[in-house]
């Protein structure tokens, strides 16, 4: 890990909303992390919990309330000319959980794809346009045939492949793929999450992936951060954080996914996070500390020890 | 066992720009008394339409039973008028679907909404109701139910949404429950109470459950039946434990394949491949033969019937008749089948 190339920092990012507000919203609180070049970052947590601002802000469809982004060492948020923004939102694409919602439905798909091919004059010619587009269609599993015809007319896990062909249109470096399988059945979310990773290894992308659920997460993710109420609680290599979950909030949600196995269904028990069982004094600094290499936690100077006697 | 509902040789079209789309095609099963039957099967499958023409929802303009029968306390579904149908719906069947919003209403108090079924069906007074509807909205769990009666949806979170829809569910005590997708929305610890809350509302009030998913953990966890649903057919029907650990058709086992296991460090997820068949013109034979792994020259051929693996255990799949070569089922699926337990016995 050591010596891959930073993509992107993220450094205290805050994102409050309604500020001084009696409604104030701590949507992303003081949030940092790193995202390596050619990495698939996993983001997981409950809904609510600020993963999809975390993304949003990333990519600058919001102001950051405090702290900053960096990609490829420039700051997302800092003034830039027209150029530089418009180059700066084709190498950043996102896609979303609701294919449906995301695709104009009065457009056709060849339209729906083209969109960023047009906008950012990527293709000389009509017919090279179109030609980019069958290319895209193949790429995700699609046919040209489907170009003619209108999102309605496909199924939850062919719109998402719609999503992805479109977000590759701009033949973009990094891609923030919002809860890309939440919607989608079981079977469908194995063939877009094997597709995404595909491409991701075909066209060395670097994804940034939000999930709300930690099962599927672990096939795509080289590493995994859990989120709780605007903070990051938990960051660690994938295999890591199923083997060895420090945080109790993380144990908890790895206990609360329901296996394909009735016997042992019967028996299951689930573990409930209290975040009063953290016992924390007043003034106790709470930080992200690394317990063993690239396994970080936020938790206590105590709870760090006894994290760090567990993972012998 | 007593059985509640009968669903016989159902078969259902829709009419749209391309063609008649043959959603359903020819699907019986039976629901028994208190029990949990769940309905598993990619999307596009047949699930919400199969429940839908229960609860007689299909939209009318297009969609067209062309046979079957749907058997409930001795009438046929299917033939009622849509004023008897009114009767029966929400107070003997109701139904629960994935997002809590499409079954609220915004600009109602909660309270309001869990009265009209009362008022309506079970000619309770005004006052009578509400107290009832605070009783319910105390049973599905939800805090400080006094306040929260003069609510509306949006003061509750996603998670206390489907609490308040299941209150709404259970106001009349219905016979039947059809719960589509209710927990998919949800995050999974929430999803977690919710399942527990429906298995523990069940036991109280003894409703039958038709339980729609495409997770097989939340199967797992809350069926005592399953019913997997191919390309508009039922393709493999029995207890949990035998679609689990002695899964017969391809498709089964592609499904249980392709669930992510916890406990392995596998690197690529098993993905059924191809995709599932235009209903506007459905395959001769078995329609999952174009993506089965198992192919046979009858597969493309003939529909297989249904073969009797068990009393309870039925699948539609041409590899358990007696001349079919014997085959080697998937990694996944040999490992589930030695952990069998079950004492019907496989075959
Ligand atoms: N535009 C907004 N205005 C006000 N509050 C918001 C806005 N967007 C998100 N929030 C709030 O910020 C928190 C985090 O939301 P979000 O990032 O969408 O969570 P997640 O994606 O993890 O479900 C939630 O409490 C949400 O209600
Ligand atoms: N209103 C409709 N008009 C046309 N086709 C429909 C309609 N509703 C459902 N279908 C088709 O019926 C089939 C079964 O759909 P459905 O029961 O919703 O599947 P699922 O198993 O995902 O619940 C699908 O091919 C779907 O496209
Ligand atoms: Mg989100
Ligand atoms: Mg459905």
């Amino acid at each position: 890990m050591a010596e891959k190339q930073k993509l992107l920092e993220i450094k205290n990012l805050k994102q409050y909303f309604n500020v001084g507000k009696p409604n104030e919203v701590r949507a992303v609180d003081n949030v940092s992390f790193d995202i390596y070049k050619g990495e698939v970052m996993g983001l997981v947590g409950e809904s609510g919990c600020g993963k999809s601002t975390t993304g949003r802000t990333i990519i600058r469809l919001y102001n950051a309330t405090g702290g900053e982004v960096l990609y490829d060492g420039v700051n997302v948020h800092g003034k830039k000319s027209k150029r530089q923004l418009k180059d700066f939102n084709r190498k950043m694409q996102m896609i979303f959980q609701d294919p449906y919602a995301s695709l104009n439905p009065r457009l056709k798909i060849a339209d729906v794809i083209a969109e960023g091919i047009d906008i950012h004059g990527l293709a000389k010619s009509k017919q090279e346009r179109m030609e980019r587009v069958y290319e895209l269609l193949e790429t995700v599993g699609l046919n040209k045939e489907h170009a003619n015809r209108y999102p309605h007319e496909f199924s939850g896990g062919q719109r998402q492949r719609i999503g992805i062909a479109r977000a590759l249109a701009v033949q973009p470096e990094f891609i923030i793929a919002d809860e890309p399988i939440s919607a989608l059945d079981v079977s469908i979310q194995a063939q877009v999450v094997n597709l995404m990773k595909q491409l991701q290894k075909e066209k060395q992308l670097t994804y940034l992936f939000i999930a709300h659920d930690l099962s599927m997460v672990k096939y795509i993710s080289d590493r995994i951060g859990v989120m709780y109420f605007g903070k990051m609680v938990e960051l660690a290599p994938a295999d890591e954080l199923y083997k060895n979950p420090l945080h109790p909030y993380t144990q908890s949600l790895l206990s609360a996914i329901p296996s394909p196995d009735p016997i042992s269904e019967r028996t299951r028990k689930r573990r409930n996070y209290d975040p009063a069982s953290h016992h924390y004094e007043d003034n106790e600094p709470i930080e992200f500390r690394e317990v063993t290499p690239g396994h970080f936690v936020l938790c206590s100077e105590k709870e760090y020890k006894l994290y760090q006697a567990q993972s012998r | 066992m007593e059985k509640i509902l009968e669903v016989k040789d159902l078969n259902i079209s829709f009419h749209t720009f391309s063609g008649e789309v043959k959603a359903i095609r020819g699907i019986s099963f039976d629901l028994f008394k208190g029990e949990t039957l769940a309905i598993v099967g990619e999307s596009g499958s047949g699930k919400s339409v199969t429940t839908k023409a229960i609860m007689r929802l299909l939209p009318e303009h297009n969609s067209e039973i062309k046979g079957g029968e749907i058997l409930f306390d001795g009438k046929d579904l299917t033939k009622l008028h849509d004023k008897q149908m009114q009767k029966i719906r929400g107070h003997d069947i109701s139904m629960i679907f994935q997002d809590p919003m499409t079954s609220l209403n915004p600009t109602m108090k909660i309270g309001n909404q869990i009265m009209e079924p009362l008022i309506k069906h079970q000619n309770m007074s005004k006052h009578a109701a509400k107290e009832r509807a605070i009783e319910l909205l105390k049973l599905v769990g939800i805090p400080k139910p006094e306040i929260r009666v003069n609510q509306y949806p949006h003061q509750f979170s996603g998670g206390m949404r489907q609490r308040v829809v299941i209150a709404i569910a259970l106001a009349c005590n219905p016979k039947i429950l059809i719960a589509d997708e209710p927990t998919t929305a949800l995050d999974v610890t929430i999803q977690a109470q919710i399942l527990e809350l429906m298995k523990d509302l069940q036991k109280k009030i003894d409703t039958s459950i038709i339980f729609i998913t495409h997770d097989l953990g939340v199967v797992a966890n809350v069926a005592d039946r399953v019913a997997v649903m191919y390309g508009g057919k039922i393709v493999e029907i029995g207890t949990a434990d035998e679609i689990f650990y002695n899964p017969q058709h391809p498709y089964t086992w592609g499904l249980i394949s392709s669930m992510p296991d916890m406990d392995t460090d596998d690197e690529e997820l098993y993905s059924i491949p191809g995709t599932p068949p235009d209903l506007l013109d459905p395959p001769k034979g078995d329609a999952f033969a174009p993506r089965n792994p198992y192919v046979m020259k009858i597969d493309l051929e003939q529909e297989p019937p249904f073969f009797k693996v068990s009393d309870t255990h039925y699948a539609a799949t041409w590899l358990l008749h007696p001349d079919a070569p014997k085959v080697e089922p998937p990694e996944a699926v040999k490992r589930r089948q030695n952990q069998y337990v079950g004492t019907k016995g496989g075959k």
